[in-house]
């Protein structure tokens, strides 16, 4: 009987597991295998559709690039703080400003770099001129959402490395580099830089699938003419028409070959950058260059400031500041927020209700998820429980919709929940994984040969020494659920609104000093999350103790 | 008592078939050999882990009990190793009521409370002159108090056997020699039975009983050479 029970049990854990990871692809493989009867003609309509090619090159073009950026930016400051004291101020702040929206980043860059934006202003007032309007970044361009990704992918790279570290002999292959005469950058640069491209594939994959599908940052701050591929495919799949659903299929389809081309581009990538240094470490180039690296000792600094920067842009913005207004305190107030606050309560409680239930349900599930593997003594590859950043938004969400129509369900928080699920369960995954897997067995063993059973020794050892990092899985999971927009969105049908959705509804206006109230009311709910998270982790004793003995 | 049975030891490198060991209460058994000879796997098999990279057969009785079909959490034996492992989300204090058995009874013959099961583990901290380090935790302790502290908690648990995994080879010589004395006469004041596994054979104590695993190992290649020829 307790064997029926326990392989009850542990299938119907699979089961749900299986679900929830299994979700993205249901979402891709609904969303092709219902295709719409489809005619040559609508093909080609969809091939000749006006400005197509250039939204498809522009998109590549940025999917490829930022991510690439970000990738040597982390890698650099990488190299730079990971064996020195300033390390572990690097690693206690990375998962904060990870956890800040996209969204937030990339229109704090627009209100603070943008022409008449708040640097300028303030620049130019100081000598009592305006800024000419050609200065500074466009408010909607290529250049501002190349700029504003790769910025925020950094600390997402360096949450990435920081894992892959701790399984590297890092310090053993510099200090082979340093003993043969190299310098410790160009030690970093010859020797670890390969290993590091080669484990960060799926990284890179998961930022450029981010980039390709983002819509939310593109409505806002992508270019206008032509318009972000995400843009033109989201406006096919929010269309009733026949001729509009044949478009949207047709795209969702090219967007996954456009995925399959930054697949081939990560590897090709790779392979010129591994035959470049494989070169230049067989020239023994002293690479004199990656001394300049040494500027990058100041990224933290320098993003902390950022952030600072955009948080108190958004905040004067709210307080009625503007470029036209002089600098001064005593035309600040409150009234946007008290005019706000009736409006904000209902997304705000949504998104906090949403965020709650996902981040404990995604938490959850990851732990059964870590749980049934070590059981089963095997662990699968991480692509299968991180399809859900893997695979782009757009074509996933759109078979969801297709499922969520057709069995005419309800508009309620329940679906906005379920669509954030695979998220919050993917980012958990990418926060637990390391933590559940690299723990001691010898303390459940010692807790054993007390007397303990299998699960009094998983709640009050295993659980109690990852109560630090399921702290911050909570947190992360809470971040990415606040800041989802397209399942809100589409699942949502606009009538389930959350901070995100009303922010970047009113941010498609102009009303620039109400999108700053709701952008910064998005910023806040993840550090408070956050904030929350280190005051607790901070009473607590976990695994990172267990590891530092 | 512990007896151990029929042991056979088959690993790639060779097999060892060990004599019978009996262990009376409080007797210590100190096994030797080089590395990678199975001494740890050995302990693992006698504590009931899972062995890796090794078969091992033979019977287990401790206390006229055979233990080989039961788990780790049935059989009642201890276990202490180089580090010790001591939880580090709890303080000493905790470590040691966690070791105490559940139902612990206080004088009155009831199930202690958590105010008594923490002053009897106060009290064995007391009576080894550890009292100070009650409410520190495992990353304040020096080497030589982590140790001691692990075999109290051991011994809080009363395991009917304790085996230990070179326990004091992190100390330095003079912490270890200290430490070990004190560790074999609480073993022994306590009649717990106890087989250690240790690199130093000339520290082992005149009190103890010890086997070579060399001196039982026969390799695997030079027995098919032996065939062949």
């Amino acid at each position: 009987m307790a064997t029926k029970i326990r392989r009850l049990t542990l299938a119907t854990g699979w089961l749900l597991v299986t679900f929830v990871a299994g979700l993205p692809v249901f979402g891709v493989v609904l969303g092709l295998w219902l295709s719409p009867p489809i005619s040559w003609e609508q093909v080609s309509v969809f091939f000749t559709y006006n400005g197509l090619l250039s939204s498809v090159l522009s998109s590549l073009l940025l999917s490829l690039l930022a991510p690439i950026i970000a990738l040597y930016v982390a890698f650099t400051v990488y190299s730079q703080y990971r064996f020195n004291p300033r390390w572990q101020a690097l690693e206690q702040r990375l998962a904060p400003l990870l956890s800040l929206p996209h969204l937030a980043v990339a229109l704090g860059i627009v209100y603070l770099f943008s022409s008449g934006g708040m640097v300028w202003s303030v620049l130019w007032e100081l000598f009592g001129s305006t800024p000419p309007e050609w200065f500074g970044l466009g408010r909607k361009s290529l250049l501002s959402m190349l700029i504003a990704i790769s910025i925020k992918e950094v600390p997402f790279f360096l949450f990435i490395f920081s894992a892959l570290g701790r399984q590297l002999a890092i310090k053993d292959w510099l200090l082979q580099g340093r003993a043969l005469g190299y310098s410790e950058s160009a030690s970093w640069w010859l020797l670890v830089f390969p290993t590091v491209l080669k484990q960060s594939r799926l990284a890179l994959l998961a930022a450029m699938a981010f980039t390709l599908s983002v819509l939310d940052i593109s409505l806002l701050i992508g270019p206008n003419i032509p318009e972000l591929y995400a843009v033109v495919l989201y406006n096919w799949q929010t269309g009733f028409t026949a001729d509009e659903q044949a478009m949207a299929f047709l795209g969702n389809l090219l967007l996954l070959t456009m995925l399959g081309v930054l697949v081939a581009a990560i590897y090709t990538h790779e392979w010129f950058a591994i035959k470049r240094i494989r070169t230049l470490a067989v020239m023994a180039n002293p690479l004199k260059i990656t001394r300049l690296a040494r500027i990058f000792t100041a990224w933290l600094g320098l993003f902390s400031l950022l952030t600072l920067a955009i948080l108190l842009t958004f905040l004067l913005w709210s307080l009625g500041w503007n470029t036209q207004s002089p600098f001064s305190a005593a035309s600040w107030s409150t009234t946007l927020w008290q005019d706000e606050w009736f409006f904000m309560q209902t997304p705000l409680l949504n998104s906090l209700n949403i965020a709650f239930f996902s981040s404990v349900l995604g938490v959850a599930i990851t732990l059964i998820a870590l749980e049934l593997q070590r059981q089963s003594k095997r662990y699968l590859p991480d692509y299968v429980w991180l399809l859900a950043i893997l695979l782009p938004q757009l074509s996933m969400v759109y078979g969801w919709q297709i499922a969520h129509t057709d069995m005419s369900a309800s508009y309620s928080t329940a679906w906005i929940v379920l669509s954030h699920l695979p998220f919050t369960f993917a980012y958990s995954y990418l926060v637990l994984r390391g933590p559940f897997q690299s723990l001691d067995r010898h303390y459940e063993l010692v807790a054993a040969s007390f007397g303990y059973s299998y699960w009094q020794r998983w709640w009050q050892v295993r659980f109690m020494l990852l109560r630090p990092a399921l702290l911050s899985a909570l947190a992360i999971a809470f971040s990415v659920s606040v800041a989802q927009y397209i399942p809100t969105l589409m699942l949502g049908a606009g009538r389930v609104s959350t901070i995100t959705t009303e922010a970047v509804a009113i941010a498609s206006g102009n009303e620039q000093s109400i999108t700053a109230v709701y952008m910064l009311v998005q910023a806040a709910l993840p550090f408070i999350a956050f904030f929350i998270a280190s005051v607790l982790a901070q009473r607590l004793r976990g695994s990172f103790d267990a590891a530092h003995q | 008592m512990l007896r151990i049975n029929n042991c056979q030891i088959n690993t790639v490198s060779g097999q060892i078939s060990l004599p019978d060991i009996t262990l009376e209460q409080g007797e210590l058994l100190v096994l030797t050999g080089p590395s990678g000879m199975g001494k740890s796997t050995f302990l693992h098999w006698v504590l009931g882990d899972e062995i890796e990279h090794a078969s091992i057969s033979g019977d287990i009785i401790l206390n006229e009990k055979p233990l080989n079909d039961l788990n780790v959490e049935q059989r009642g034996i201890g276990l202490l190793m180089q580090d010790v492992h001591l939880f580090p989300h709890l303080n000493v204090l905790d470590n040691i009521c966690f070791a105490l058995p559940a139902l612990s009874k206080n004088q009155q013959g009831k199930k202690q409370n958590k105010q008594q099961r923490r002053e009897t583990a106060t009290n064995m901290l007391e009576k080894i002159e550890l009292g100070y380090v009650a409410g520190h935790f495992a990353n304040q302790l020096s080497g030589g108090e982590r140790s001691r502290v692990g075999l109290v908690r051991a011994l809080a648990n009363q395991p009917q056997a304790l085996l230990m995994d070179e326990p004091f080879a992190a100390l330095d010589p003079n912490t270890s020699a200290k430490v070990s004395q004190w560790a074999f006469e609480q073993l022994q004041q306590q009649g717990v039975p106890s087989i250690m596994v240790s690199h130093d054979i000339d520290n082992i104590p005149a009190h103890a009983q010890h086997i070579d695993l060399g001196a039982y190992f026969h390799s695997t290649s030079s027995a098919s050479h032996a065939k062949r020829n």
